[in-house]
């Protein structure tokens, strides 16, 4: 398949997951200071992993806009409450934006996809399988308590 | 006096208001409203939206489908369009009558928008609609146009010496104007 790409439109894309991947990394670690209950500690190193593994994403995102001739200019806009969260409730939080990450890398998939650029069409699919990877696992962690309206 | 705790008996936050009306346009505007175009709209990521959006959904204003196209439930569109008509109301309010320029009377608006009491709002579209009803050769066009020169220039400081002289007299004329904190 070939298609229209464009650069500029690529690095605008990125810049979003740059965004995201930043605004997670933060609402992983605020997560896992509000935490509380009986899991709380088996809850928190999940979140912990998770907040760590967002920020090494942000950092393989930012350089691919610099190999893109682009400049990471990530727009973060964060307003977290003091809400105290149950371990369920944290992950079902958690599951939330790590699907609009998902969603994210889906659609810059869709741009590079047969763009002739195969450096980016295979980090956007490597990063299509290890963003569904973080939602199925959060889901099966919901599975054994599920909350709310998830 | 506690008025400000009122700010938290709004029926929704400024965000969130900001998330029903920018639904609501893009519906307007395109036809449907998924996360990204709320998103990009807005000018913050996906996971804020959606983070905002569970809360929304929660509340029964906000409605997902299927293939994640929202929509607004009556309550959310009755809410989305109060808003929307306070913001106008209040626009035209700074815009026409205190002379404000535009992009100011916009912003300031988008702040006060979702704060302002039915009450006040139905207020000032009753004053805008006498507004309209007014002669042009009348002196209320005249005290406008005076307001709308002096409006137009902007305040090195706030406030000026006249201002703050006006507010003192006001203070004085208000029975409740000791107990007011701020």
């Amino acid at each position: 398949m070939t298609q229209f790409f464009s650069r500029t439109e690529a690095i605008e894309k990125l810049n979003a997951l740059l965004a995201e991947e930043l605004e997670a990394s933060i609402r992983y670690l605020h997560l896992s200071s509000m935490v509380q209950g009986i899991d709380r500690l088996i809850v928190q190193k999940v979140l912990q992993e998770n907040h760590e593994e967002t920020i090494e994403h942000a950092q393989q995102v930012s350089e691919k806009i610099l190999q893109l001739g682009g400049n990471p200019t990530p727009r973060i806009q964060l307003d977290l409450d003091g809400r105290r969260y149950s371990g369920p409730q944290a992950i079902a939080e958690a599951l939330i934006f790590e699907q609009a990450a998902l969603d994210g890398y889906r659609d810059l998939l869709d741009h590079v996809d047969g763009s002739g650029d195969v450096v980016l069409e295979e980090f956007a699919r490597q990063q299509v399988a290890v963003e569904s990877e973080h939602v199925a696992q959060l889901q099966m962690l919901l599975v054994e308590a599920p909350v709310g309206d998830q | 006096m506690s008025d400000w705790r009122e700010f938290e008996q709004n029926p929704v936050s400024h965000s969130a208001a900001h998330h029903l009306t920018t639904i609501q346009w893009l519906l307007d505007d395109q036809g449907y409203a998924r996360v990204s175009d709320v998103a990009r709209h807005l000018g913050i990521t996906r996971g804020s939206v959606s983070v905002t959006l569970k809360g929304l959904r929660q509340r029964g204003l906000v409605v997902e489908d299927d293939h994640k196209h929202l929509s607004l439930s009556e309550e959310g569109i009755q809410i989305a369009r109060g808003i929307r008509t306070k913001r106008i109301l209040i626009q035209a309010l700074f815009r026409e009558v205190l002379g404000v320029p535009d992009e100011v009377a916009e912003q300031d608006a988008c702040k006060v928008e979702h704060l302002i009491s039915d009450q006040t709002a139905e207020a000032a579209g009753g004053f805008l609609v006498g507004l309209e009803k007014i002669s042009l050769d009348s002196q209320w066009t005249l005290l406008l146009e005076s307001l709308q020169r002096q409006a137009a220039a902007t305040p090195t400081s706030f406030p000026g010496n006249e201002t703050q002289e006006l507010a003192l007299r006001l203070e004085k004329k208000d029975p409740q104007g000791e107990d007011h904190p701020s």
